[in-house]
């Protein structure tokens, strides 16, 4: 178990297409709103697993093979908000469209800091090691249904009670899986960036010259 | 021997882990544990035959994960594991006494509305490990998080099988379940579904669960059942942290609370059976009998009618024309602000009815009802008139709810106590028949007397009986009222039943209703009312239930008074800036100075006006602000709640004056089939909303059949589709097909009567036209301009 701390305001601002807004009053307060009520709702939960490579199942086609490059080992990871989050945002779009909008992109960071803890955690527990980026199943060409193969490894349904769809949703929606390479060597830490994004083409941030910071 | 005789014995020791064991040995196998029972039949009986040889009563099957989406990789179906397993469990049990369960955990999808599984397909599958599982002594459901989830399962069982049934679910050391489930909703819920035994699994140490089955304990007389883990395991060494002999004494703890049944989970092995087995033998078994009284409950709520309650009466559409309307538009979302609303206003148990001759009742209550489940946590009341429609809605409630109602009339009696029983709700039970209202108190009486004797009948706890003794309109028979508090009065004091009463119909005719209903409502809770039906936002109503409990000493120290009203003081709100502009207010998103400007501007300035050249061109601007990125999504949207206040402060005036209706035109809009992310496509509804269009929503994971059919029945020329995942842009695609493949929504000349726009994260424009549609819109903006293209 995790405990969120404060959430970054402008990593949500940039979520909601309001990097640069200047937030009136209303928005600072409704801002401020959504933050308390997300840290209440958010049960923050991992699983990791260090595996070993090669592994032909875990790493099909030819970007996780570049990106695992040098590898020996790597971690399985998987993190969750929970389903209290979903709710929370499930019942904001009753009752104020805005509200849900805000509390989205605030979870969206809240879980991007739980892995990143995690990240931290990993690192901890491997002194002599070096951890690449977290690559998910869905970026470039990682097939997306591996997502159920790893949930299962890491017996997520049952352990944190996070699972799949049949369509490749994971529910709760703000959550995470991930792999990320371990090696002997540092590795050459950089943004994961829009090449291997899914969204590329339609995405507004980069039109608009900047990107999601992923 | 078989379970009705195990079931004398003090204590019934149960397993320890198989995976546990199956780890240990270090056999392989190809995704699925299950698929041993196959490759290593030998292996697994050794498993079940350490068990027996250290003490167990009941063996499970290593059919944990046996079931059609888990097994799917692994080639083997279901039926051939669930059999092969059965063989070697009975196997192990030759020459013993011992007892093979069918063992069933989750399916490992989740359910609606959390997931995309339906209820209804959820129990397609338990329907086939049960039936797979024939030769099997008895079922077990375990580790369960979702009581939805383990409630198709129980119904599975009960209505494809004839053996007992055990459930246990597993708890997070917050008490909860990972879906929120309570220990108390679990117990209600399960109880009232007619299982043989309930209890915990997994989850914790035994040290650790305390908590839940002392909770447990309050709600059921049932025997209980513990088979916890073995502590926790060491992340490094996996090794658990509780030793077999501690794991027994930790058990031994938890007996006093009606436990029967105990085993072990994850990390424990023979060992800890056999320790079990040790403490049991000195132990003499003590039924624990519930202490709560009559509760309804949601899967994560429990109310105790334990004094007065009230049940939020405004999900009706008897006499309201918008929810009328909101019925026949499917707009599901209007009901759901209504149970939003009352929650807020002090409701505790909502009713729902959605009877309404222009719809599918049946279908409508299914879908209403999952619907509030997933955004509201109060207990529900299913109110119908219809047997079948009863029926419908309690099958697809999650946790224990109350039927409204059946009366004193043999066909409403022998239709609706038996879905009662089946199905583990309480009823309201309505104090006339065949025969009518009766005038007097006596007569009232005895229906209820009679509705009570044919509930116990069947098995149906008279507290579980909810007596309405009616209320008729004060001036029409002014006595009448007299006979109604006397009648409650004595149901009360002589059937020991809890009460409801329908309030509001007192003061038909009178002025000053209010005044009437909430006089009223104190004397029927003075003479022993228990569940008020009122609506909960008129202060005057949920003020008296709460005053009254203070005043009978129920609220102690007046806490929830105390919290109702501590800040009920009037806020310091800013004050309205007068002479603000329409424009401004729009452009702010001040819904208040919005609908008072446009009050005051419809006093001199045609209506349509108001629209066409200030709303429109206000809400425009702020598109563009958010085009340029001067303004964010929240703030996009507060303008367009803005504009939505303003819109319904001139639908009014045009209602008034019989007018033409600002409705600029229908359009569909869905979230595809299988995606269940829904809040790209409730944004555009907002915004469309708002620029005066009207919106059928027909919600998430939505089959393009409804979609064509939603289209021919309503003859609308324009449907939205949102998929957000790449998964499921092949849904966008088929919908699209069959939109155009539909005759009824062809020309003539074989074109298609129907623009679709599309839109959602992954989408492009090239594949929109790829897959058929019209327009591409990368966001709310672009759809509401595609409509404006499109409509006008």
């Amino acid at each position: 178990m995790i405990a969120l701390e404060p959430l970054n305001r402008n990593e949500s601002l940039r979520y909601m297409g309001g990097a640069g807004v200047k937030l009136n009053d209303e928005m600072t307060r409704l801002m401020d709103d959504c933050e308390a009520r997300l840290l209440r709702a958010a049960r923050p939960k991992y699983l990791y697993k260090i595996i070993d490579l090669p592994c032909a199942e875990l790493t099909p086609g030819e970007d996780i093979k570049r990106h695992l490059e040098g590898c020996s080992k790597a971690a399985l990871i998987c993190a969750t908000l929970g389903a209290e989050v979903d709710k929370l945002i499930r019942v904001s779009q009753i009752s104020d469209m805005a509200r849900a909008v805000v509390l989205d992109s605030m979870a969206s960071v809240a879980i991007e800091q739980v892995c990143r803890r995690v990240d931290a955690l990993i690192a901890e527990s491997l002194p002599e090691k070096f951890l690449t980026f977290r690559y998910s199943p869905g970026y470039g060409d990682y097939p997306i249904e591996l997502q159920k193969t790893f949930l299962t490894l890491l017996d997520a349904p049952r352990k944190i009670g996070l699972s799949v769809s049949e369509s490749c949703l994971l529910i709760p929606a703000k959550s995470v899986t991930a792999i990320a390479g371990i090696s002997d060597k540092p590795v050459e830490k950089k943004r994961r960036g829009c090449a291997v994004c899914s969204l590329r083409e339609t995405c507004r941030y980069r039109k608009n010259g900047d990107h999601c910071g992923f | 021997m078989d379970f009705k005789t195990l079931l004398k014995n003090d204590f019934i020791l149960l397993d320890g882990a198989m995976g546990t064991l199956i780890q240990k040995s270090g056999a392989k196998y190809d995704h699925c544990p299950e698929t041993l029972n196959l490759t290593h039949p030998e292996l697994i009986t050794s498993f079940h035959r350490a068990y027996i040889e250290a003490g167990a009563d009941i063996v499970y099957t290593n059919t944990f994960g046996a079931n059609e989406y888990k097994l799917e990789e692994s080639g083997r179906s279901v039926e051939e594991v669930i059999s092969a397993a059965i063989a070697n469990a009975k196997k192990a049990c030759e020459g013993t006494d011992t007892l093979v369960a069918l063992d069933i955990g989750p399916i490992g999808m989740l359910l609606e509305p959390a997931g995309a599984l339906r209820f209804e397909e959820a129990y397609e599958y338990f329907k086939r490990q049960i039936l797979a599982g024939a030769d099997a002594d008895l079922i077990v459901f375990e580790t369960m998080t979702d009581l939805y989830e383990l409630k198709a399962a129980v119904l599975a069982a009960k209505e494809n099988s004839d053996k007992p049934i055990i459930a246990t679910m597993t708890y997070e050391r917050t008490g909860r379940t990972f879906t929120g489930v309570s220990p108390a909703s679990a117990a209600l819920t399960l109880t009232g579904l007619g299982v043989d035994a309930l209890g915990v699994n997994c989850s914790l140490g035994p040290d650790e669960l305390e908590p839940v089955v002392s909770e447990m304990t309050k709600y059921t007389d049932l025997p209980l059942i513990v088979k916890a883990n073995a502590g926790l395991p060491d992340p490094n060494s996996n090794e658990y942290s509780i030793m077999p002999e501690r794991f027994a004494q930790c058990v031994k703890a938890l007996l006093p609370y009606g436990v029967k049944f105990a085993g072990g989970c994850c990390g424990t092995t023979p060992e800890y059976i056999r320790e079990l087995k040790n403490m049991l033998s000195k132990e003499a078994f003590k039924p624990c009998p519930k202490t709560a009284d009559t509760c309804v409950c949601s899967a994560s709520t429990v109310v105790e009618i334990n004094g007065p309650r009230i049940i939020g009466e405004r999900i009706n559409p008897t006499g309201k024309k918008l929810f009328k309307q909101a019925l026949v538009d499917n707009n599901i979302d209007y009901i759901l602000t209504q149970a939003l609303s009352q929650v807020s206003g002090g409701a505790e148990i909502l009713d729902v009815n959605v009877g309404h001759p222009e719809i599918d009742e049946k279908k409508m209550m299914e879908r209403v009802l999952k619907a509030i489940q997933s955004v509201c946590d109060a207990p529900l009341q299913i109110d119908s008139t219809k047997p079948d429609v009863l029926e419908a809605g309690l099958r697809c409630y999650n946790g224990k709810p109350i039927v409204n109602s059946v009366n004193g009339e043999e066909k409403s009696l022998s239709a609706v106590l038996p879905l009662v029983k089946k199905y583990g709700a309480s009823v309201v039970g309505l104090t006339l028949d065949e025969g009518g209202i009766p005038k007097t108190a006596e007569g009232r009486f005895e229906i209820a007397k009679r509705i009570v004797s044919r509930a116990e009948a069947l098995g149906i706890d008279r507290r579980d009986v909810y007596i309405d003794c009616l209320t008729l309109t004060v001036s029409a028979e002014q006595d009448a009222c007299r006979e109604t508090l006397r009648a409650l009065h004595r149901v009360k004091a002589e059937l020991g039943c809890k009460t409801c009463l329908g309030v509001s119909n007192i003061s038909f005719g009178l002025p000053n209703r209010e005044l009437v209903n909430s006089t009223f409502l104190t004397m029927a809770l003075e003479e022993g009312l228990d569940l008020p039906i009122i609506n909960p936002n008129i202060d005057a109503m949920t003020g008296a239930v709460r005053a009254y409990r203070v005043l009978s000493g129920i609220d102690k120290n007046s806490v929830e008074f105390i919290e109702s009203y501590n800040d009920a003081a009037p806020q310091v709100k800013p004050k309205a800036q007068e002479d603000i502009s329409l424009d401004a207010a729009v452009y702010s998103g001040l819904k208040k100075e919005g609908a008072a400007v446009t009050e005051r501007l419809l006093e001199n300035t045609d209506p349509m006006e108001i629209v066409n050249n200030m709303l429109i061109p206000a809400l425009d601007k702020v598109g563009e602000g958010f085009e340029k990125g001067k303004i964010f999504l929240p703030q996009l949207i507060q303008s367009a709640n803005t504009a939505q206040a303003c819109f319904e402060v001139i639908k009014k005036h045009l209602s008034k004056a019989g007018g033409e209706n600002v409705s600029k035109g229908k359009i569909i809009l869905a979230t595809v089939k299988g995606d269940i992310h829904d809040i790209g496509k409730n944004i555009v509804k907002v915004l469309l909303d708002n620029y005066g269009y009207t919106v059928v929503d027909l919600g998430k994971d939505v089959d393009p059949q409804l979609v064509v059919d939603t289209a021919v029945e309503q003859d609308i020329k324009m449907i939205g589709l949102s998929a957000l995942m790449t998964t499921t842009l092949k849904s966008m695609e088929d919908t699209i097909k069959l939109v155009r493949e539909t005759p009824e929504l062809q020309n003539p000349d074989g074109s298609s009567k129907c623009v679709v726009f599309v839109g959602g994260a992954v989408l492009t424009k090239d594949y929109a036209m790829k897959i058929g549609a019209d327009y591409y819109c990368r966001d709310a903006k672009e759809s509401v301009d595609t409509a404006k293209r499109v409509l006008g």
